[in-house]
């Protein structure tokens, strides 16, 4: 019953889903409660890290053992902090100490790049999955660097026998294992086509990179093939440093409609066809991270393609809404990279699309938000049917927005809050707005506003108001496009949930 | 808006080093330079400035620096020093418009000394150093509001770094967030026409009037624009009594460039109405959420 309020309150707060007060409390009365228990689990530990493709990459890999025959168990609903990763296993253990079933069962703990160096010592791991490394909450971690810096620490005292699965697209992940000889699991992409260049997009305005020097020696690093951000093949012309060879590779990619991908894969063992029910390049990533982790754990072939084909998009991750006849597709994106590689997927067909952006600076999203002036938002200028932009920060995604050269009769800016200073009239819409210095109108509408009107009037804020007015723009049998930071997409799915429109997305699945 | 689509004049940016120190939206800094130029007529030229070139001073009407990670810093704080120093020096010494944020703004104080390592010399045209004081010295990290010139200044600063002024004057006086050093409320470092700063957020699309400021300021050099022209064009421009309290020496200088254009006084535009109804908004949120709700009341009914 108290756990059940701590995650009431953990949820009220932002916090995430709800299972982090428990792991909390747990940790603070036992500090090593998570070795004790997770050294129970029979078929060991999986780790997932990176900065983008956490949620995506541990879904393929528990979607795979689910379906190989395994009892996964996950700490979900991204509460990825060491405190969520106690609390997922805490409420799973019996009073007596010892974890429930833990016999039959494997996990997956998918964790923030600051938590590594922590979880390496408390879990002997068998697996351990390194998607990427971008700029993302600089300041809640600091930079970039110091965060590959405290996973070269983690990884030097990972133990022999746990495999590590690394991009070899990344240099920043690429170059972990170094210092090991074994038990090193390559994955990347080798189809050419794929080459930012030989797609006309011009790496300079339209990609930010987030490691470009030789992490080795700090030269510059030169790319024959660029397929997002930092991401692609590179050689080190200083010290030699250069892209490993990847075992498990994708070596031809057909993107068959926007969330259809189908990928040639090879690997040491097998050869075939996958077809990923997801959008963007990035899902490629994610899906050959599951498929070298499967096969350290020695899964078989068919689960691996069933588990891939058959994955139900995790929330935030494009899954899809039904409400009055409209679809609302629902895509995370939380730094620079991932919103770019949202765009770069929602308006590559040249359609014209129905977008509700959310912008928020709480906590888990990042306090900063400079990062939007990085995103390439002057490719979706006259590429909107209608743009609705909201969040704790929509006034400044919007004025990113019209510096990227969209109009500002075009996007309807619905903060969350009322804004005092501006009077409602104000609030931007320019269509709508009267002249801010019409001074002899000004006396009687502050008079009028001190006294409640019977009618009330029509609000202008809020996430509920911001949701409607988008699905109001969006005709009947259209889709609209929700793009949230992280703690928006909790928003949306409150606001969903409370419209009864959606799961809630911390039950436990499964048996 | 200008029939001929000639622009009237035209202002050659140098950017420092886009490729390392592009942090923290440093390019939105550039963004709205671009757009508020074209807005209003005014052709502005990027032109990059990457380790290796050299710095010619006469070849630009104003630059711009921004911040990066300690591993970029550090061979760009030899190049400045090497390359681009003596270039830098002289274009500030003639009040060239210098902006430098985060990063930028400590590699032109005299040094910034690390937790651990040799200190990393720095231009010395602030009269100012940082001092890294160690992994357990909490970062100055948040959202920040300070006093400029009788406005506000709003933005997000993350560094590491305190910085101390020497005989620097500070950019303004912190209301609300660390500035340079959490103790003494002194936020950044102006010397002449050089604006050191650690706002960024980024610091220029909301907070317009800075923008223009810097604008009028590479105008003037360049142009030799009176006060009086400058205002026609940037409405909130502050001539040289108005912002006495920076004390920047000012000396009638023959405009550099005149003829290129036309004699300058001549052809000024009639005033452009610029709606930053978006910008003051933006601005005036962020006051509020800093709890300076008056400051927001402000800023809105200044724009």
């Amino acid at each position: 019953m108290g756990g059940r309020a701590a995650g009431a309150i953990s949820r009220r707060l932002h916090l995430g889903g709800g299972t982090s007060i428990a792991g909390v409390v747990a940790q603070r009365l036992y500090p090593d409660i998570v070795t004790h228990l997770s050294s129970q689990l029979a078929y060991g530990s999986v780790l997932v890290t990176g900065t983008n493709g956490k949620t995506t990459t541990s879904g393929f890999i528990a979607a795979i053992l689910n379906d190989a025959g395994l009892r996964v168990w996950r700490n979900r609903e991204g509460s990825n902090l060491m405190r969520g990763i106690a609390g997922a296993l805490v409420i799973r253990a019996r009073p007596g100490g010892n974890l429930r079933r833990g016999g039959q069962a494997i996990s997956i703990f998918e964790v923030d790049e600051a938590v590594v160096p922590h979880m390496v010592e408390a879990v002997p791991l068998r697996v351990a999955v390194f998607t990427n490394l971008f700029r993302d909450q600089l300041d809640r971690y600091g930079e970039v660097d110091s965060v590959s810096a405290r996973w070269q620490r983690a990884v030097s005292v990972l133990p022999a026998s746990t495999t590590m699965i690394l991009n070899a697209d990344d240099p920043a992940v690429a170059l972990l294992a170094e210092s090991r000889q074994d038990n090193v699991i390559y994955f990347g992409i080798e189809d050419a086509t794929l080459d930012l260049a030989a797609q006309g997009i011009s790496p300079e305005r339209h990609q930010t990179i987030d490691t470009r020097a030789c992490a080795k020696c700090g030269a510059e690093l030169v790319y024959s093939l660029r397929f997002y951000s930092h991401l692609g093949h590179y050689l080190c012309p200083n010290c030699g440093s250069a892209r490993p060879q990847p075992q498990v590779r994708a070596t031809s990619v057909t993107m068959n409609a926007f969330d259809q991908l189908r990928i040639t894969v090879e690997t040491p063992t097998q050869q075939g066809e996958i077809v990923i029910p997801l959008p963007g390049l990035y899902n490629i990533y994610n899906a050959l991270a599951a498929i070298a982790a499967a096969q350290a754990l020695q899964i078989n072939w068919e689960p691996i393609v069933s588990g891939i084909q058959q994955f139900k998009p995790a929330f935030g991750r494009g899954e899809r809404v039904q409400v009055a006849g409209r679809t609302i597709r629902i895509l995370l994106a939380k730094n620079p990279t991932g919103f770019n590689e949202v765009l770069r997927t929602l308006f590559s067909e040249g359609e014209k699309r129905h977008v509700l952006l959310m912008l928020n600076d709480n906590i888990a999203d990042g306090r900063d938000i400079s990062w939007i002036w990085d995103v390439d938002f002057e490719r979706i200028a006259q590429q909107t049917s209608t743009l609705t932009i909201t969040g704790t920060r929509a006034l400044d995604l919007g004025l990113r927005l019209k510096y990227a050269g969209i109009d500002a009769q075009a996007m309807h800016i619905v903060p969350l809050t009322p804004i005092r200073a501006i009077g409602k009239e104000a609030l931007t819409r320019p269509h709508e707005k009267e002249t801010p210095h019409a001074g002899s109108k000004n006396g009687s509408v502050t008079g009028a506003r001190k006294i409640r009107p019977a009618a009330k009037p029509a609000q202008t804020h809020g996430l509920a108001y911001a949701l409607d007015s988008a699905l109001q723009q969006t005709p009947v049998g259209e889709t609209l496009f929700v793009i949230p930071t992280y703690t928006g997409l909790l928003d949306v799915h409150r606001e969903l949930e409370r419209r009864g429109l959606t799961p809630h997305y911390w039950e436990e699945k499964g048996p | 808006m200008n029939a001929s689509n000639k622009p009237l004049f035209t202002l050659t940016l140098g950017h420092l080093y886009p490729a390392q120190l592009n942090l923290y939206g440093d390019r939105g800094n550039i963004i709205t330079l671009q757009r508020r130029c074209q807005m209003r007529g005014i052709a502005l030229r990027v032109v990059p400035l990457g380790i290796g070139d050299a710095l010619a001073p006469d070849e630009y009407d104003l630059l711009f620096i921004g911040g990066g990670q300690d591993r970029e810093q550090a061979p760009v704080a030899q190049d400045i020093f090497d390359m681009k120093g003596i270039g830098l020096w002289a274009a500030v010494e003639d009040d060239m418009p210098v902006l430098a944020v985060c990063g930028g703004y400590q590699l032109l104080a005299h040094y910034y000394r690390p937790a651990v390592g040799p200190d990393m010399r720095g231009l010395g045209i602030f009269d100012a150093w940082t001092i890294h004081k160690g992994a357990n010295v909490p970062r100055c990290i948040g959202d920040i509001a300070i006093e400029w010139n009788g406005s506000t200044l709003v933005g997000f600063e993350n560094h590491g770094g305190r910085t101390y002024l020497g005989t620097a004057k500070p950019l303004g006086k912190v209301l609300k967030g660390h500035g340079n050093n959490s103790e003494d409320h002194s936020e950044g470092a102006v010397y002449r026409n050089a604006f050191g700063t650690y706002l960024h957020g980024s610091l220029l699309p909301k907070n317009p009037h800075f923008a223009d400021h810097v604008l009028a300021l590479a105008l003037h050099r360049s142009y030799g624009l009176s006060d009086d022209d400058l205002k026609k064009i940037f409405p909130r421009y502050l001539s040289l009594e108005e912002r006495s309290a920076q004390g920047t020496r000012e000396k009638k200088r023959a405009a550099k460039k005149n003829g290129a254009h036309g004699a300058a006084n001549g052809v000024i535009p009639p005033p452009i109405d610029i709606d930053d109804t978006l910008e003051w908004e933006a601005h005036a949120s962020m006051l509020e959420r800093l709890g300076l709700r008056n400051a927001a009341g402000a800023a809105l009914r200044h724009r």
